[in-house]
């Protein structure tokens, strides 16, 4: 089985996320242990927010770390398991909200593929960037 | 003859949801449709970017000064000379503004700008040495910035982690060591030191929140500056685009460094390191907004307030004295801190203000008011665009299509109108042209 990161570079559709968890100096983590469970923004999704976002984000490691782990949790939890708690503690230490079950919601995005089991943790694809707050 | 009519095909939507109910359900269905709190008029959009334009000269004094202050200044324990900011500080690039920025907001130049240091040098006196100057008053009334930090010292508790920070071990380390390098060789402050740490450490945290303030503003100088100039060659149709503009503003410098560091012979002592992952957002933009627009406290000298008699509200969370809040008039009064900005933006309007407050209830004789209604209309402008990226971050768009979501959307906006149901708040006067 593949890592987070090996999965996530055979899926396509996440190379703004994996450019930003390199610049972060996030990747040497996910390629760890673990077990994580990530959210993973798909390329759209960074693609929607306003010009300069990510780019200000990525010109600024520690600022993008922080808003990369609040889409990380400690632990490998299944949507089956997520749906039982309203909110779980990001790696940033803000909240991540579940507001729905079905369709699986994770704060404001939606959840476009969950349970994706890597060898270090649990992917689910998500439709928007997730902010604290 | 009438004309062959073509086949109507458009098609009436039904709303996904009900109306509101809210006492300002219109100004909800307004910000649901992508509107701001303020009505789309051409007046109001003159008028708001008018004072953007006023607001953004002296502002590039005051982050330049907080900065020069936090940085440079310190903890001098006679700051007399804290407003005669250094040349190095008025060059000092601004990081969204001229060639060298790597976001470009405005397009002028990095130092400061032309209009301010025309002011500095002749104030509304002429040419006096500096000292004259700023002992007549006659100057950036750099004490309105200060207020404003003030109101983020004391009411500190507004979401971030700027706060936190300020009573950590690891940030207790850093100013212990920026204290003891300021006064090294000065063994009567550091006897001081070592018997009253705490007033120490509480100064260097209000010097942290002069470097917060002063990045902060460092960002929205250029921002209006940009917007003036976007206006003036017609680029904004109406209030909504000046609003989306500042979303746009606020989502683009939303991962800034909030730091400070200081200066001390020539070493430069990290207080707040960048790496601790500060955001602009998060610790600075959002902590202003709720302490600066919503709570600041009652200015000394307007007004009595009796405690006892429940004037003055219990909780600081409840706390309603800023400028959405404000009754222009008596806060009008000399020496207290809305009156200074004012004093100080009346020194940069722009021509079409200067003409329109001619016109309009007393002329001239109170521009000093008209101009704080006006930046009172630009304020809830400002805060609509923060709303608007706050729902855009953590809800939904304005044209999802599912109920549910538009209904989230809803309860956020009718949450933040409830905070203007109480009868100082000026959300009603600002949807009226007549207010002035």
């Amino acid at each position: 089985m593949a890592n987070i990161i090996e999965t996530a570079k055979g899926a396509g559709c996440f190379g703004t996320l994996l450019t930003a968890v390199e610049v972060a100096g996030l990747t040497g983590a996910l390629e760890g242990p673990g077990p994580f469970t990530v959210f993973a923004p798909v390329d759209d999704a960074f693609a929607a927010l306003p010009p300069g976002t990510v780019q200000t984000l990525v010109d600024n490691p520690p600022q993008l770390g922080r808003i990369l782990k609040f889409h990380v949790l400690s632990g490998a939890y299944s949507r089956e398991v997520l749906v039982t708690q309203p909110e779980w503690e990001s790696l940033e230490g803000a909240p991540v909200a579940i507001r729905r079950a079905d369709p699986f919601e994770v704060k404001n995005a939606t959840v476009v593929s969950a349970d994706i089991v890597c060898d270090n943790g649990i992917v689910h694809v998500i439709d928007r960037v997730i902010l604290p707050g | 003859m009438t004309p062959p009519t073509a086949a109507v095909t458009e098609t009436v939507r039904q709303p996904l949801i009900p109306p509101s109910t809210h006492p300002y359900a219109d100004v909800i269905h307004r910000l649901e449709a992508g509107g701001s709190m303020l009505p789309d008029t051409p007046e109001n959009l003159m008028q708001i970017i008018g004072i953007y334009k006023a607001y953004a000269v002296p502002m590039d004094f005051y982050w330049r000064d907080l900065l020069y202050i936090a940085e440079r200044v310190f903890l001098n324990p006679l700051p007399a000379f804290k407003y005669f900011i250094s040349q190095d500080y008025l060059d000092l690039p601004n990081s969204y503004a001229g060639e060298q920025s790597k976001l470009r907001i405005w397009r002028g130049g990095e130092k400061a700008h032309p209009e301010l240091l025309e002011f500095m040098a002749k104030g509304e006196t002429g040419k006096l040495p500096k000292l004259l100057h700023h002992l007549w008053h006659d100057r950036i009334n750099m004490e309105f910035a200060e207020a404003c930090m003030q109101a983020m010292l004391w009411h500190q508790n507004m979401g971030g982690r700027f706060n936190d920070y300020l009573a950590s071990d690891a940030y207790r380390a850093n100013a212990d060591r920026a204290i003891k390098a300021y006064f090294r060789g000065n063994p009567l402050m550091l006897g001081l030191y070592r018997l009253f740490p705490e007033m120490f450490m509480e100064q260097v945290k209000q010097m942290s929140y002069y470097a917060n303030l002063g990045l902060f503003w460092e960002v929205m100088a250029p921002v209006f500056f940009e917007m003036s100039d976007i206006y003036d060659e017609g680029g904004f149709k109406g209030v909504p685009d000046a609003m989306d503009f500042l979303v746009n503003g606020i989502f683009a410098v939303a991962g800034r460094p909030i730091y400070h560091h200081v200066y001390i012979n020539g070493e430069c002592i990290e207080i707040i390191p960048k790496s601790e992952g500060f955001t602009w957002l998060y610790e600075a933009a959002l902590p202003y907004v709720e302490a600066v627009f919503y709570r600041t406290a009652p200015f000394r000298g307007t007004k009595s307030y009796n405690a006892q008699a429940y004037q003055v509200p219990a909780e600081q969370a409840d706390f309603h004295y800023g400028i959405l809040y404000a009754d222009v008039f008596p806060v009008g009064s000399a020496g207290i801190p809305p009156t200074l900005l004012m004093q100080d933006m009346l020194h940069f309007l722009p021509p079409y203000l200067v003409d329109l407050y001619k016109n309009h209830k007393r002329g001239e004789a109170d521009q000093l008011i008209q101009l704080g209604i006006t930046f009172q209309r630009s304020m809830y402008n400002v805060t609509s665009a923060v709303i608007q990226a706050l729902r855009g971050a953590l809800l939904y768009p304005l044209d999802d299509t599912d109920p549910e979501h538009l209904l989230a959307n809803r309860r956020f906006f009718e949450a933040q109108m409830d905070r203007f149901l109480r009868p100082e708040a000026r959300l009603p006067q600002v949807q009226t042209q007549d207010y002035r």
